[in-house]
């Protein structure tokens, strides 16, 4: 796929050491602060990191999904209900996860890639409910109304967090590598212009489903790790909310790039681990202001989000990584 | 078991939910068709309707019909002040960005609800509870009968507006090509402005015809949203009958998986419906081809 020089070229790059510096922080940090909670949030920003990229692989693609929980949903399932009933050991449960969300997502994306950029957002918003539904209602099958324990994958705490870190590395790494390959070449294309893309020769419909398939396997992968990290799983997990984290990872860390996903779950999982602390200094000073509301603290918090996805996307529509890129241009001078 | 009168009852509520679903899906339609936008927040501006109308009501004490047009009038500001904050900026950019604004404005909307009105369930009462027309063996609730000529007088003055004044002829000539009516003197961003503050009205409107018939929080928003897509592509995109009828079927189709399949299909089936079109239609029932 890649030439000697263009491997040569790929490591000389400040993209590679970056990658190298952040991958040799992750692993450090957690050995000498070690702190339980902190080593909790730091492996949520790994799963998190392969949803999001996964969510900005497809919409490189141009496919803006608004339903990526469904396929973070079926991932976690199908790993769970895979060891509970046959025994199948997690660690090829979560493949097997992954290969059967890269399944559905292929049917799903059938009908799909023919669709404009709102209808399938409306679309692949409603396979996700449609999901959700259909779990419910087969709830002798998948036990997902009142959810269950699921078994461990690996002992929680720091081997579970290397482990996460290792997968994310791995599958953000291998989606690089697809964004820059011909086939990546040809999503970008499509997504500036797809009447163009497809007039230069581009089969616009197969490269949109590859990206779909492509973008579903990480998903369901980032799934059953979830699933796994919680140690349980409901049908809680099609939630609008899982569907909407990856968009706003992606697009405040920045839409497009490898680092902008990754930028972006460590910003909206800080806000959403570290930011509750401040809720019992926030609540005696606001309560008598909202007295209809009983904690403060988190709609405030998620006003706080919506104004900072808008903000970001009419001031900085490349995201914080841009920014970044700016200052360090900046430096470099 | 299932008897005539079923089915008949079936048919009357899904045309009654079916309306307030019209009235979404024509605000929708009308800002798609002139400004080629479309806003996912629009089930949110119901809500706030729906919110303002239960405001009015127990603040005021006013009987909650007329809350609708006050709702109607705040809900337009809300929708003035949207689109010249947020969708101006990036109308016509990357399809995506409108969707990204939409969502951040859902976030902020939702949470303002919780803010000033609570998470817990509320429910207008409008004044003609548990009061019914006998027809028979079948009773209809005053409120449905309400709403529905409600719907029907919103929608008659708006075909009115569209068709008969200078400010809809201009709102088409923007629709059909908005640079060529640019250049003929209309001042498209005042049609713009002028379109989602309709737009915004109709959510108003049917946010508190909602409220007096379902129990509302600050989360019900994104349904009837997905909801009024689905109408919009049965009935065709930028067209007004077609949302009409779209509605009502739909409203209609809802119904009847509530009382044939139960409860939790009644979502699903919003989908089931879209995706089926889509599948077989992926510009829409009645959209153009070839664009």
């Amino acid at each position: 796929m890649f030439s000697k020089e263009q491997v040569v070229e790929l490591t000389r790059s400040t993209k590679f050491r970056v990658l190298v510096i952040a991958i040799m922080i992750s692993a450090v940090v957690p050995l000498v602060i070690g702190d339980p909670f902190l080593v909790h949030v730091m492996t949520l920003v790994a799963i998190f990191s392969i949803y999001a990229s996964s969510w900005n692989l497809l919409a490189n693609s141009g496919q803006g999904s608004l339903g990526h929980a469904a396929f973070l949903g079926v991932g976690g399932f199908a790993s769970s209900l895979l060891a509970i009933n046959f025994g199948i050991p997690p660690i090829i449960g979560i493949l097997i996860g992954a290969a059967f969300s890269a399944g559905i997502g292929f049917l799903i994306g059938l009908t799909c890639v023919r669709l404009e950029a709102w209808f399938l957002a409306m679309v692949t918003f409603g396979f996700s409910v449609i999901a959700e539904t259909l779990v419910s209602q087969f709830d002798e099958v998948t036990h997902g109304v009142l959810g269950f324990r699921t078994p461990l994958l690996v002992p929680s705490g720091l081997p579970f967090y290397y482990f996460a870190v290792a997968l994310a590395t791995t599958s953000i790494v291998i989606m690089y590598l697809i964004m820059k390959s011909k086939t990546g070449l040809a999503f970008r294309a499509i997504r500036q212009n797809v009447a163009e893309a497809g007039m230069i020769g581009i089969n616009t419909a197969k490269y949109k489903l590859y990206a779909f398939v492509i973008s579903t396997f990480f998903a369901g992968l980032a799934g059953g790790l979830y699933a796994h990290f919680l140690r349980y799983i409901s049908v809680t997990i099609f939630a609008a909310e899982n569907s909407f984290k990856p968009l706003m990872m992606s697009v405040i860390g920045g839409l497009g790039s490898m680092e902008g996903p990754i930028i972006g779950s460590m910003i909206i999982v800080a806000i959403d681990s570290l930011l509750p602390n401040i809720d019992k200094f926030l609540q005696p000073v606001m309560s008598p202001l909202f007295p209809a509301v009983s904690n403060v603290g988190p709609p405030l918090r998620l006003i706080g989000l919506g104004l900072f996805l808008v903000m970001i996307v009419i001031f900085f529509p490349k995201g914080v990584s841009s920014l970044i890129r700016k200052v360090y241009n900046y430096l470099k001078k | 078991m299932i008897d005539t009168s079923t089915i008949i009852l079936t048919l009357i509520w899904g045309v009654a939910i079916g309306s307030i679903y019209v009235l979404l899906a024509t605000g929708l339609n009308l800002i798609f068709g002139v400004m080629k936008l479309v806003n996912f927040a629009h089930g949110e501006l119901l809500m706030i309707g729906a919110y303002i109308g239960f405001s009015v009501w127990t603040a005021l004490g006013v009987n909650a019909y007329i809350a609708v047009f006050l709702s109607m009038g705040l809900v337009a500001l809300i929708g003035i002040a949207v689109e010249r904050l947020c969708f101006r900026r990036v109308l016509g950019e990357d399809k995506l960005n409108e969707i990204f604004v939409s969502l951040g404005l859902i976030f902020i909307f939702d949470n303002v609800a919780v803010l000033l009105w609570g998470e817990k369930s509320k429910r207008i009462i409008s004044p003609f509870e548990n009061m019914s027309l006998a027809l028979g063996e079948l009773s209809i609730s005053y409120d449905w009968i309400i709403a529905m000529l409600f719907v029907v007088v919103i929608l008659v003055f708006l075909v009115l507006l569209i068709r008969k004044t200078k400010i809809g002829m201009a709102m088409r000539a923007t629709s059909q090509r908005s640079q060529a009516s640019m250049l003929m003197g209309i001042n498209i961003e005042r049609i713009y402005i002028f379109t989602f503050a309709l737009g915004a009205a109709l959510a108003g409107a049917a946010g508190v015809l909602y409220g007096m018939i379902f129990p509302f929080n600050p989360y019900i928003g994104a349904l009837p949203t997905i909801k009024a897509f689905a109408i919009i592509i049965l009935g065709g995109l930028g067209s007004i009958p077609g949302a009409i009828i779209g509605g009502l079927l739909y409203g209609i189709a809802e119904q009847s998986a509530v009382i044939f399949l139960g409860g939790i299909w009644r979502n699903a089936i919003a989908f089931s419906v879209l995706i089926i079109v889509l599948v077989l239609r992926p510009k829409g029932l009645f959209g153009k081809k070839g664009e």
